[in-house]
């Protein structure tokens, strides 16, 4: 409501410095394509949440769970609706990022929702991982324009960019970035594994959410798409994949909501190709078919919702019919839902056609062909779908009436359709407005009623036509699909993914495996490959003049003896077996180092290093005290079995010698220009301190003090949690 | 608890007082002499674990509240934060300590009411809270070993 009000009044927008130092703004614009997702997620949002209010307790109910859950499903819904709205309005490449990973963040949860079972967790986990992995490529694309022209803010982006490879190679990665988001083909298969997820999530992520900000995102960021001819036909090519692909395996699915799921593939597979075509006709076409299209998808998904509680559970289309009869209201809304999508008049959806084929037949005869195709493709699997349910013989035994809430946000958005296919008005000022925003141009969107033989009305009957004859004769296209469904479950991206993620897994026990076997090995494995690298650096830069080997005067007596029992602490550590004595001869290598401090005119250091070195010793003898005895007596003749005798020894040397001359090659060389100790001293003053350490802990490097504070705390929690399972008392 | 001797009791007791107020005057004077929060945190904490080792832990914790450790630990931690956040109500960046560099303080004494201080003293209430945690948590998954 507030949305429409603000959008109503002119538009609003927000500018406030968010980072200053990265450059970064919450910068917040409600121009027409913000307006448009921003009340679509605000509409839909509101119908599945009065859904969902009459529909979770009984899912709840259903798996058992406590009727508290669904606090968290709300809240869950309410930041995936926020976030959309966020991204809908953001102006800025990282803020847009930053939303842009909250909607995949919060769709995780939502799809998981039914967290014991298996399936949507790894539906979930899969959502994620394509979309989040995705996600990475619209970061490095924002990077790169913000390398070339130093400026996250979308408005002054599209002033300064100039069409070039850098704008179509940043353009590509943020727009394949879009299309994962939106199941393109070949990333598509993410979303019907999503089914899994409760049905007002699945009618939510569909129409207004997670699937449509992939197409927002290609709506946003259109004027550097557009100035590449070859990334608007890769959209092209995309597009109409997925309208292939969803709509055949659509015609192939028994599941109702795996023939929306795929459906809704075919259907943001019309978007993609409208913003591929190019031009004004295209975009303008692309923004009306979105709101035409997730109302209703969302209708559709609700209904399918509502269809399997009044059966007690049924999803089969097969094993489904004859409700037209019992649910008299839901079949009217749902038949007005599919009317719009197939583009029947008197329905909103009607126009979006319109648009789509006028657009089309500019393009020229192949596109207008496809065109027709991929409608009579939607017909045929959408009215599959309706008079599966509601037509022919009634095959459930028994059938429950619905409560009122399941039925009225349906019929809402169905006479939201129907009104815009009477009055497209408003409709069409959205979409004329959103389109403004994609083209930075003006751009109206004109529909009405033609009752002439003009070529949109004439591909308009063809489709209708072929997709009735698809209906009636499934003889046609039934082996040919169902072989198609079969090579992609053998061949397909999916399974591709599975391989993927399973040999990633593999890979990850085996260095898990050497990692975690031997400490030592471990060690090494850091130490030896660092010194011999650090060791080749240092044989290629010159020496001479590099090490300087200072005079020792008496007065450094002091240091010299303490230096020389640090030493003698040092080599001594090398030989007790037991590892308490071994603690014991670390704390005191420890402790000299604390005096050498001391000596040296550092005297909060010193203080803090015989603190630490206290508690190191304490916790390490605590950690010991914790461990099995016999696994103790097990690692104290590691070092010396037969294959460990020199490797150890010789790495440590190599690794310690490496170091003595990183160390002493840096103290020969003091820094001539002024460093920032200089500085901090020189502040301190003004800060009130007269303790230069402290100044700087609690006040000029205050933020680092704030994150290790913080890393401290956690660490006590993760102690608790592998001792004690997480009990802190 | 074997191996403690009415000396190390004693000895406990009587240095238990001491040690609290050198850490109390070392976090005080931090700003002015060696030391700061985590010095004078740590030298605290060190004091109240070395109960533990005269009394043992049930005896400490009964006396000194001691299971209220991990809880001092993140009333620390929020406080940090809240030092760092409060700033940004007024418009400047995070941790922007008051009063501001060049103005006069208030003193009491040698301590300097600025916030950079109050920052430190949250630090210093973290470092206690963990560093006893650290070793109660360690202390109980053995006595639970033990019952077993």
């Amino acid at each position: 409501m507030a949305v429409a009000a603000l959008w109503a009044g002119g538009g609003g927008s927000v500018d406030v410095p968010w980072a200053p130092v990265l450059d970064l703004r919450l910068e917040l614009t409600l121009d027409g394509l913000g307006a448009l997702y921003s009340l679509l997620a605000a509409g839909v949002g509101l119908a599945v949440f009065a859904y969902s209010a009459r529909y979770l307790p009984l899912h709840l109910a259903h798996q058992g769970r406590h009727a508290r859950d669904a606090l968290l499903f709300y809240a869950l819904l309410t930041l995936f609706m926020v976030s959309m709205i966020g991204l809908a309005t953001a102006q800025d490449l990282i803020l847009l990022f930053v939303f842009w990973d909250i909607t995949a963040i919060a769709s995780y949860f939502l799809i998981a929702f039914d967290r014991q079972e298996a399936a949507s967790r790894w539906a979930a986990l899969m959502a994620l991982m394509v979309t989040g992995i995705s996600a990475v490529a619209l970061l490095i694309g924002a990077l790169i324009l913000y390398a070339e022209y130093g400026t996250f803010s979308l408005p002054l982006l599209f002033e300064r960019m100039e069409a070039g490879t850098t704008v179509t190679v940043a353009a590509g990665l943020m727009a394949a970035a879009g299309l994962a988001k939106s199941a393109q083909a070949p990333l598509h298969f993410w979303l019907p594994r999503a089914m899994t997820a409760p049905t007002p999530v699945s009618a939510y992520l569909h129409s207004a959410a997670m699937v449509a900000a992939g197409v927002l995102l290609i709506g946003r960021l259109y004027p550097f798409v557009a100035s590449s001819q070859l990334l608007l036909d890769c959209l092209l090519a995309i597009g109409a994949l997925s309208i292939v692909v969803g709509g055949i395996l659509a015609l192939t699915r028994d599941d109702l909501k795996q023939v929306l799921a795929y459906s809704t593939i075919s259907q943001y597979g019309y978007v993609v190709v409208m913003y591929g075509l190019g031009g004004a006709a295209g975009v303008v076409a692309a923004s009306f078919y979105v709101i035409a299209h997730a109302l209703a998808k969302s209708a559709l998904f609700l209904t399918a919702g509502a269809v399997t509680e009044a059966t007690g559970g049924e999803r089969a289309l097969t094993r489904l019919g004859g409700l037209a009869r019992r649910l008299p209201l839901l079949a009217v809304a749902s038949a007005i839902a599919v009317a719009s999508v197939v583009a029947l008049p008197l329905t909103a959806g009607f126009f979006g056609d319109e648009l789509f084929f006028k657009a089309a037949v500019e393009r020229g005869w192949p596109a207008a062909v496809a065109a027709v195709g991929a409608a009579a493709l939607t017909f045929a699997y959408l009215a599959r779908f309706w008079i599966g349910i509601f037509l022919g013989p009634l095959r459930s035994e028994a059938v429950n009436r619905l409560p009122a809430l399941l039925v009225v946000p349906i019929a809402a958005l169905a006479a939201l359709l129907a009104v815009g296919g009477v009055w497209p008005g408003p409709i069409a000022d959205l979409a004329g407005a959103a389109a403004e925003s994609s083209l930075l141009a003006p751009a109206s969107a004109s529909v009405a009623y033609h009752l002439d033989l003009r070529a949109e009305n004439l591909m308009a009957l063809a489709a209708w036509a072929l997709g009735a004859t698809l209906v009636a004769a499934p003889v046609l296209w039934r082996a040919p699909a169902l072989a198609f469904a079969r090579l992609g479950e053998r061949l397909g991206p999916e399974r591709l993914y599975g391989k993927t993620l399973g040999a990633l897994n593999r890979l990850s026990d085996r260095i898990h495996d050497i990692e975690v076997r031997d400490l030592r090995t471990r060690v090494a494995a850091v130490l030896l490959p660092g010194g011999i690298l650090v060791a080749l650096g240092f044989a290629a830069t010159p020496t001479e003049g590099a090490y300087i080997a200072g005079a020792v005067t008496v007065d450094d007596l002091a240091l010299v003896l303490v230096l020389t029992f640090v030493g003698a602490a040092a080599v001594a550590a090398t030989r007790p077996r037991n590892q308490f004595v071994l603690v014991l001869t670390l704390a005191a290598v420890g402790f000299g180092l604390a005096a050498v401090y001391a000596l040296a005119g550092a005297p909060d250091v010193a203080l803090v290093a015989v603190l630490v070195e206290t508690v190191v010793a304490l916790l390490f003898l605590g950690a010991f005290a914790l461990l099995p005895r016999e696994a103790l007596r097990r690692e104290q003749t590691v070092a010396e079995r037969p294959s460990r005798r020199w490797r150890d020894p010789l790495i440590a040397t190599v690794s310690g010698l490496v170091v003595f001359v990183v160390v002493w090659g840096a103290l020969s060389r003091p820094a001539p220009e002024a460093s920032v100790a200089e500085d901090h001293i020189r502040l301190a003053e003004s800060a009130h301190a007269k303790d230069v350490v402290t100044a700087i802990i609690a006040d000029f490097r205050g933020l680092d003090t704030l994150g290790e504070v913080t890393v401290v705390a956690v660490a006590l929690l993760g102690v608790a949690a592998l001792l004690r399972r997480g009990r802190l008392a | 608890m074997t191996g403690t001797t009415v000396l190390t009791q004693a000895a406990a007791r009587l240095l238990l007082a001491p040690i609290l107020v050198i850490s109390v005057a070392v976090l005080v004077n931090g700003y002015a002499h060696v030391g700061d929060g985590f010095s004078a945190g740590v030298i605290a904490a060190l004091g109240l674990l070395l109960q533990y080792l005269a009394f043992g832990r049930e005896h400490s914790d009964r006396l000194l509240r001691l299971a209220l450790a991990p809880a001092a630990a993140f009333v620390g931690l929020l406080g940090a934060l809240a030092v760092a956040l409060v700033p940004l109500a007024r418009g400047d960046a995070i941790l922007t300590h008051s009063p501001a560099p060049g103005t006069d303080a208030i003193y009491i004494g040698r301590v300097e009411l600025i916030t950079a201080v109050a920052f430190d003293v949250t630090v210093y209430v973290l470092v206690i809270g963990c560093v006893v945690g650290f070793v109660r948590t360690m202390i109980r998954t053995d006595e639970e070993a033990n019952s077993r």
